[in-house]
């Protein structure tokens, strides 16, 4: 999203609610029990996520303030891993075993509960073998200024980004409307009013 | 007015209006914009993209790039064809800084926003120096937002401002 060089990306949003006492320790405490963590062997297809520092999606340690938190800018990235198998590959495969095992008990037909169990050992080798997808958000979040950008316009990929900042932070992340520059909400009031202008204007 | 649950509303006619006036009232006068306290006086123009849609649809169904964008016979026939403008390439100078930025779609996502390079060393200072720089650009914008509010919700925006923007559009103004 370009936080350290290059152009600079995101969807806004306004960060409401309160902030605790002593949030940089409270945040320092929450990220560390909410970080990204290495699946045990065996994953399986579910989705894993947790925070990670923006400099590595592999520094999952956020004791030291000095990595993620710049005066009163937060520095966060959002890791989420998730194991695919090739679909098409893995019902080929499939089925030539169900054939294997008909042919070596002289059957025509595989029981139900037997293909199951084929499969359930076939997708257990491969996801056993495989690498995840991974999947880095990164979000620049200024605790004073109560915003944050975020580095997707993905919606899936931001409702999962909110609900986890609410988790850990227990802050709502409200998606910011142009309406928010305006001063007052008489001035909010006084725009909406309006009727939209003719399509050749630009209005819809 | 109520606040919606997720805050304030998103209404795309007021981005689409807010764009176009962009473009005119940059090409009216000169680019050079008062915006009063705490902004001041600032350059903005339309750089090199727009983007159109349909005002039925969400998707982007024209776009024009280059330098002459905005100057460009088919963007002006896009408006008057009845497309709405999605999102503009915005260029900016204020004092002896300069920005772009890609305002875009209906909730005037700041994207592609190009910082002066004012701090290029060390990763804190960097850092630092990007918001600032990125919050300033975010002031300038309200600015310009506020400053079309105020026009749209005055009487001159029906008296003075459509029969100019329409003069405009079809290219006698």
């Amino acid at each position: 999203m370009g936080i350290l060089s290059g152009a600079l990306s995101g969807a806004r949003f306004r960060v409401e609610g309160d902030l605790p006492a002593g949030f940089r320790g409270v945040f320092r405490d929450r990220l560390n029990a909410t970080a990204f963590q290495e699946p045990p062997q065996g994953q399986g297809k579910e989705e894993v996520e947790g925070w990670v520092l923006t400099q590595n999606l592999l520094d999952t340690d956020f004791t030291d303030l000095n990595r993620w938190l710049i005066q009163d800018y937060a520095l966060l990235a959002l890791r989420v891993d998730k194991k695919r198998l090739p679909a098409r590959l893995f019902r080929a495969t499939l089925e030539k075993r169900v054939q294997v095992w008909c042919a070596e008990r002289g059957l025509e037909r595989c029981p139900a509960a037997v293909k199951n169990e084929l499969k359930d050992n076939l997708e257990a080798e491969w996801l056993a073998r495989s690498l995840p997808s991974v999947g880095v958000t990164e979000a620049v979040w200024s605790i004073e200024g109560r915003y944050l950008v975020l580095g997707t316009h993905s919606e899936s990929t931001t409702d999962r980004f909110r609900k986890r900042f609410l988790q850990t932070f227990g802050l709502h992340l409200v998606p910011w409307s142009p309406l928010d520059w305006l001063a007052t909400s008489a001035d909010v009031e006084a725009l909406i009013a309006q009727v939209p202008a003719d399509v050749s204007l630009g209005g819809a | 007015m109520a606040e919606a649950k997720d805050g304030l509303p998103i209404l795309p006619h007021v981005a689409g209006e807010f764009y176009v006036w962009l473009w005119w009232a940059s090409e009216q006068q000169s680019g050079r914009f008062d915006l009063g306290d705490p902004v001041g006086a600032v350059d903005a123009w339309i750089d090199d993209r727009l983007a159109f849609r349909l005002p039925s649809e969400t998707r982007v169904s024209a776009i024009m790039t280059g330098d002459d964008a905005p100057d460009a016979m088919e963007s002006r026939a896009a408006l008057a064809g009845g497309k709405v403008v999605n999102e503009l390439r915005l260029a900016i100078k204020r004092d002896d800084r300069e920005f772009s930025v890609t305002l875009k779609g209906p909730a005037m996502h700041l994207g592609q926003a190009k910082l002066p390079a004012m701090v290029t060393e060390g990763g804190e200072e960097v850092v630092f120096e990007r918001m600032h720089l990125y919050e300033e650009l975010c002031l300038i914008v309200a600015g310009l937002f506020r400053h079309y509010a105020a026009v749209r919700a005055s009487p001159a925006w029906e008296v003075d401002v459509v029969p100019a923007l329409r003069r405009w559009v079809v290219g006698e103004g």
